[in-house]
């Protein structure tokens, strides 16, 4: 038994969460196979402070959780003690319709939020593809994941506005604010996005809404080569469209490049009209029915089998015809299968790869680090077997940058109880 | 080091053409853009490459001197002030585009290319650059990144952090970091580059910039309606954004701005209690169709008078008008104090009311321009430095100004930054726990607290840290801050 | 390091090369950036910006900061009196925006605050009472240009104007110059404003050249500062031609519309009486009278803009005086920077209670040739002249008179002519009265700006309204191995009228 936990039992536990709300943890709750002695539930704010106060004095090593759709992003933790999951801090605290702004609860899943924004005809514009498995907003916050949407409204980080932690030692901090437009103090949000749960535990966010769109519509090309997809790409990008998506899809059933055109009716047929005129010289052009929009996406790259490595390689958008090639060039000769989709207008791909032995599959994604790394981009693992994520490092190289990231690690978190080794560097 | 020995140095590094050292040269930096705070610098150098900047800081790291970057000294709230017995880093020689990638829709800058340059740079490539605070014809992208701008566009394109895809950033001691995926998005790690938009030059200094160009809209179309009064003017804005259009732009002007901004650059703006400048752009169907909408709108709430821009001239000459806003105040009053606080906008009919009430109470002119598309209020209270206790007053009447946004669930300042203006109201804000957590930030980038001090919060802190060279912090020494 | 060592600080790709392409439509149509501009999404007034990289050279940075000055010693503490200093409340008319920095020529080289308009009245507030007249306050605003850029950018109306014409006049009175640097100045204003002299002078300034005698000087280790002033004042000098007689009196095609006065200058005259000749042609077949006396002098422009009080006001006094007698409805100038001087006796003799009123009338009465051409309107029958010309601000029409569609509109009313734009228009060439003579370094550097600007139109010829800025442009065109015809809105316009081939131009 882990002397840790000796220090901590699941009494006091639930003596702040209430008997209910803190089990023991099943296999269920392991991490890339790393086993916690606990899961707690708070249903607050101030629940959630006294935890981590309490895991900070007893040294229990802590991984934050929402529905745990992401779970599999990062390194295999080093230690994992409790889970502090955030599913019954649920609350939509403020919606302000005449604002255009949002307060929500972390553990709020972003499908519940959007059927109440829905009402107002408001939206939070952000569709990653784990949406659907009942992504939480912290989740998303804490990930930084993203969707086709990001093309048009930028990624979650420029979507908060505001923001509630609970570091370490239970401090409970806020920073930004409920009005769009605000620069008083540092941007916590900021950099909370895309921590990964390694610097506190991400209490409420607040966001700017965007309305709903009226009506969209999706154009499709058919694509021949990797070099139409990234010439259709750049001619979509270029053009004074204002198109919500502009994404990939490359597998041995369909290579597509779809254009989401979104607005008002008399804007969406004039520019799905403008859209499929400056496909046309690269494949076969026709909007796309509701069925196979939805077939499409967002394609979910994690949308692969237990064996499948997914990766995310970000890269300078003009460079996909490249980004493609290398794909294709580094699986075949492994002898394993890509399947690709991306955000193509922003320089993100997607590839899940199965087939081939994980030696193989391991070896195409050191190759692909080897080659985007160098051109200024990244390959992040998204989704990996624990043993193909020791041979991997999901994150990969971190630029001259590292030192200030582990200083930050250090500050916030200086016994090092949050999510240890999951995140860039081995923090 | 004695200060002849420093100017020695860092002659030493730029040669003798970029230092400032006798008294009346530094005077001329003793303020930036707000002038009710003065701090002569003990050295202004003027570095003239990243090189340059990294052995300044490098120097003033080892020798325990502050330093503060200043860029073209525009900013309004005191957030390149010099501090006392510190260096001021005057970024205006490093004004270089560096690289220009249309295909990418980058651009990479130095920090001192001034805001509009970048849009002049890739105009006829069909792109600009999307933040244009109204001082965009001289402010520097440098402090655009120190601030976080906004501008008057913000609402739908967001800020300067929205647009800033990369930066090479030298630290407080003196080692040089790349955050931001420049020209890829997402790098792994946290959001450093996120953290260091709108930090007021308190975490390093950038020395270059990668940012995000943005295509120009098929279709821009721009009116001008003119209210009786503020209140009729609010409920147009609150129709237009209640009917699912986002403008470009939405701005308002009161009778008081309006009238200085006639004297001043003449743009034919109506006699009126109001006027609201609103922006549509986009695909052109939409633009006309949202076009009539916002038309209509206006007409419900009694617009007196609606002026369409027929072309890019009457178009400019709306915006310049508003642009102008604030310098023109000289021509209505000696002196002006601009506040820069935020309302959720659905409160903005009951601040301009409390705003009206103050205003009466103090005996004092506030003109009102804003941007009313995101509740971003900039009363502008009027005053006379010559009448004794009145710039005082008018201090004292922003404040109040301030606090009531609070109320509302406002915040201190929407773009024009904390600076030293504003620190004194951070705790209305921000508790003791918020602004500590955000030191943890400040601690991470700049532990000895060399980077701007005395800007953003009341209470400098230090980060308990004591390498091997480093002397006693002349701030504690002062008394100025205390350890964390 | 000279601008051409410096590493081409685009690298643009072989992809796509943004850079050529800017250029290129630049070429085809002058305002193509502009008009793209306001059509980005609210662009607000990007016309009066300047924009390029920075690049002073090291020689000119040391230049401001003070080193090879001619330094005095001189303090006076403070560092104005009472005689007329900088007006306190025109100083409090700047809110320190900072608008007026990029259009300022010398901001724009150095990218320092002190050099900035913005940092001279700051200057000048301190000089009130709280800093001396000293050799630092003083160089900064000698730097000054006067081009008077910043009034046009200042949203706040700052009269920088009176302002830096008020702290030359205090310099002049309170600061003691170093005996050489007054002995050069002294030069000047013995020479420039009298045509005899200056004709008699341009001869002696080619020997000077031709016998090396600044190279000589320098060896005998005397005059270190001299010859760098003369070989500038040298350069500038343009191929002395025959000067034309003007008539005192020309008679008007056809029906009589206005009885007018012209000036006709000192270096107009001396160098380019042939623009004299050209304006009086055109306002005669535009059915004026008009009068050119015979005794008329200087107008003052070069001694009020340099501070030199006594002096510009009685040649101001004289020059009223002999455009009074002749009853006329207009005085008309064809030199910009006489212009804006006579328009602002009115204000220069505000105190003389003999004159004041005098001045007022009289100055309301100055017209610059192309602004009354198109206040009255044209009858005289234009004949094509197909041409392609860069129209050239002079600061001061530009800024000071805010005289900018007029003659571009003049030209533009010629059939066949193009009028292209130079980019960064609002900034000064560097002529700037008798700046390049005295402050020759930032000079040059910004006469070297202006003319690749100038070049980067490809325009047939270049238009200008000032003497000043042909004989800079031209010495800086020269320098850089170019010859580019120069002429006077008058003169092409005259052209035009007398139907004369385009080739007549590029004499």
């Amino acid at each position: 038994m882990d002397t840790r936990t000796e220090n901590v039992s699941l009494e006091d536990l639930q003596k702040i969460v209430g008997e209910e709300h803190a089990r023991e943890a099943t296999d269920e709750d392991a991490v890339d196979g790393v086993m916690p002695q606990f899961v707690a539930e708070p249903g607050s704010v101030e629940e959630t402070s006294e935890l981590m106060k309490l895991a900070n004095d007893g040294g229990l090593t802590v991984a934050p959780r929402g529905s745990g759709t992401k779970m599999g992003l990062g390194n295999p933790p080093r230690d994992l003690d409790l889970i502090v999951s955030t599913v019954r801090m649920n609350e939509i605290i403020e919606h302000v319709p005449g604002d255009q702004v949002v307060r929500v609860q972390a553990g709020v899943r972003l499908d519940d939020l959007q059927v109440q924004l829905a009402t107002e005809d408001q939206m939070l514009a952000v569709e990653p593809p784990e949406r659907g498995a009942g992504a939480t907003i912290g989740g998303i916050v804490a990930a930084n994941s993203s969707g086709p949407l990001r093309y048009r409204y930028g990624t979650i980080r420029d979507l908060i506005i505001g923001i509630t932690v609970v570091l370490p030692d239970g401090t409970i901090a806020k920073a930004g604010g409920k009005v769009v437009k605000n620069v008083a103090g540092y941007d916590l949000g900021k950099l909370f996005t895309g921590s990964l749960g390694t610097l506190g535990i991400i209490a409420t966010c607040n966001f700017r809404l965007h309305p709903r769109p009226e009506a969209g519509q999706t154009v499709a090309v058919e694509l021949g080569d990797t070099l139409s997809a990234g010439q259709a790409a750049q001619a979509m990008v270029h053009a004074q469209l204002v198109a919500s998506a502009v994404e990939l899809h490359w597998s041995e059933d369909h290579k597509l490049l779809t254009v989401l055109i979104e607005g008002i009716p008399p804007g969406v047929e004039d520019q799905v009209e403008t859209a499929s005129y400056l496909l046309k010289g690269f494949g076969d052009v026709r909007t796309l029915s509701d069925e196979e929009v939805k077939y499409l996406g967002p394609l979910d790259p994690p949308r692969v089998g237990d064996e499948d490595v997914a990766i995310k390689i970000a890269h300078p958008p003009v460079e996909l015809t490249g980004v493609l090639d290398s794909i294709l060039g580094a699986t075949e000769r492994r002898g394993v299968t890509p399947r690709i989709t991306g955000h193509a207008g922003t320089g993100i791909t997607y590839v899940a790869l199965s087939g081939g032995d994980e030696i193989a599959r391991v070896q195409a994604v050191d190759e692909l680090r080897e080659i985007w790394v160098r051109r200024g981009g990244s390959v992040v693992v998204q989704k990996a077997p624990v043993q193909a994520k020791k041979m991997l490092e999901a994150w990969g190289p971190a630029g001259d940058y590292l030192g200030l990231t582990r200083r930050m690690k250090d500050k916030f978190d200086p016994r090092g109880i949050l999510n240890p080794g999951r995140f860039v560097g081995g923090i | 080091m004695e200060r002849e020995q420093l100017i020695r140095t860092m002659e030493s590094i730029l040669g003798t053409e970029g230092v400032v050292h006798e008294r009346e040269q530094l005077r001329s930096y003793e303020c930036d853009g707000l002038m009710n705070y003065r701090v002569v610098p003990d050295l202004v150098v003027l570095p003239e490459t990243a090189e340059h900047v990294q052995r300044i800081v490098r120097t003033c790291y080892e020798e325990g001197i502050p330093f503060v970057a200043r860029g073209s000294g525009t900013g309004l709230s005191g957030g390149a002030l010099p501090v006392e017995s510190g260096l001021l880093i005057v970024m205006s020689r490093m004004r270089k585009i560096l690289e220009v990638d249309i295909p990418n829709q980058r651009i990479v800058v130095e920090p001192g290319v001034i805001n509009v340059w970048v849009s002049q740079e890739v105009a006829d490539e069909g792109y600009y650059y999307a933040p244009d605070p109204a001082s965009q014809v001289v402010s520097s992208i440098g402090g655009n990144l120190a601030e976080n701008s906004g501008g008057v566009h913000c609402l739908k394109y967001g800020f300067t952090t929205n647009h800033v895809m990369g930066a090479e950033v030298v630290l407080a001691d003196g080692s040089v970091v790349h955050i931001g995926g420049g020209k890829a998005p997402d790098a792994p790690g946290y959001e450093l580059l996120g953290s260091f938009v709108g930090s007021e030059g308190t975490l390093g200094i950038a020395t270059k910039i990668t940012l995000r160009l943005s295509r120009k809209p098929e279709s821009v179309r721009t009116l001008l309606a003119a209210f009786e009064d503020t209140e009729e003017a609010g409920g147009a804005v609150s129709g237009i954004i209640g009917g699912g259009i986002v403008p470009a732009a939405i701005e308002m002007m009161d009778a008081l701005c309006i009238e200085a901004v006639e004297t001043a650059v003449h743009p034919g703006f109506p006699q009126a209690g109001a006027i609201l400048i609103v922006e549509l752009d986009g695909p052109e169907a939409e633009v006309a169709k949202q076009f009539d909408q916002v038309i209509e709108v206006c007409e419900e709430n009694n617009a007196s008078e609606i002026r369409i821009a027929e072309d890019d001239a009457e178009r400019a000459l709306f915006w310049k008008g508003r642009k102008a806003a604030f310098a023109a105040m000289g021509r209505i009053a000696n002196d002006y104090y601009v506040q820069d606080s935020v309302v959720p906008r659905t409160e903005l009919g009951n601040v301009l009311k409390r705003i009206s009430e103050l205003g009466k109470e103090y005996e004092m002119r506030v003109a009102n321009v804003f941007h009313a598309g995101d509740g971003n209020l900039h009363p502008l209270v009027l005053y006379d430095n010559d009448n004794p206790g009145e710039a005082e007053k008018a201090e004292e009447l922003a404040g109040e100004i301030v606090l009531a946004c609070l109320e509302h669930g406002g915040s201190l300042t929407g773009e024009h930054g904390i600076g030293v203006d504003k620190k004194k109201f951070m705790p209305k804000m921000f508790t003791d726990d918020d602004m500590n957590t955000m030191q943890l930030l400040r601690c991470a980038f700049d532990p000895h607290g060399l980077s701007n001090p005395g800007k953003i919060f009341p209470t400098p802190r230090l980060c308990g840290e004591r390498p091997g060279p480093f002397h006693m912090h002349p701030i504690q020494q002062a008394g100025l801050a205390e350890n964390f | 390091m000279t601008e051409q060592d410096r590493p081409n600080p685009r690298q643009t790709g072989n992809r796509y090369d943004a850079t050529q392409g800017t250029e290129r439509r630049n070429d085809q149509a002058g305002t193509t950036r502009e008009q793209a501009m306001a059509g980005a999404v609210g662009a607000g007034s990007p016309q009066d910006v300047g924009q390029d990289t920075f690049s002073a050279t090291t020689e000119s940075l040391q230049h401001t900061m003070g080193h090879d000055r001619p330094e005095s010693g001189s303090y006076t503490f403070p560092a104005f009196d009472s005689h007329h200093p900088p007006e306190k409340d025109l100083i409090d008319d700047c809110v320190h925006c900072g608008f007026c920095l990029p259009t300022c020529p010398t901001y724009v080289l150095f990218g320092e605050e002190m050099d900035s308009p913005r940092g001279r009245i700051y200057l000048m507030n301190k000089g009130l009472t709280e800093e001396p007249m000293n050799d630092t306050m003083v160089r900064h605003w000698d730097l000054c240009l006067g081009c008077m850029a910043c009034v046009t950018a200042c949203p706040s109306g700052v009269q920088y104007d009176k302002l830096i014409e008020a702290t030359r006049a205090q310099v002049e009175r309170r600061y003691e110059r170093r005996a050489d640097d007054k002995a050069f100045r002294e030069m000047i204003f013995q020479l420039f404003p009298y045509r005899k002299r200056l004709r008699l002078a341009a001869g002696p300034l080619r020997l000077y050249q031709r016998f090396g005698i600044g190279d000589k000087l320098k060896k005998a280790g005397v005059m270190s500062r001299l010859p760098a002033r003369m070989r500038a004042m040298e350069a500038l000098m343009p191929a002395l031609q025959k000067e034309e007689r003007i008539p005192e009196y020309t008679s008007p095609t056809g029906e009589r519309r206005k009885r007018v006065g012209v000036l006709t200058g000192c270096v107009q005259q001396v160098f380019f009486s042939q623009v004299n000749s050209a304006t009086i042609r055109v306002l005669a077949a535009e059915g004026c009278e008009v009068v050119a006396p015979k005794d008329q002098g200087c107008c003052g422009a070069l001694s009020t803009h340099a501070g030199r009080e006594e002096e510009s006001l009685n040649f101001a006094r004289k020059t009223i005086e002999t455009f009074e007698r002749e009853n006329l409805d207009n005085v008309i100038v064809n030199a910009a920077g006489c212009g804006s001087t006579m328009k602002e006796y009115a204000y220069l003799l505000r105190d003389d209670p003999e004159y004041a009123e005098r001045a007022k009338k009289f100055s309301s009465k100055v017209k610059d040739v192309s602004e009354f051409l198109q206040e009255i309107g044209t009858v005289a029958e234009r004949h094509p002249l197909p041409l392609s010309a860069a129209y050239h601000d002079a600061c001061h029409l530009a800024h000071q008179q805010g005289v900018r569609t007029q003659p571009r509109k003049t030209l533009k009313q010629i059939p066949g002519m193009e009028v292209r734009e130079i980019k960064e228009a609002e900034v000064c060439c560097g002529s700037a009265g008798i700046y390049n003579m005295v402050e020759p370094e930032p000079a040059a550097e910004l006469g070297e700006r202006k003319a690749k600007n100038v070049l980067k139109t490809g325009a047939q010829m270049i238009v200008t309204s000032n003497p000043g800025c042909i004989l800079q442009i031209q010495a800086s065109l020269k320098k850089m191995g170019h010859d580019i015809p120069m002429a006077h809105p008058m003169e092409v316009l005259d052209a035009s009228i007398r139907g004369e081939p385009v080739e007549s131009l590029f004499r």
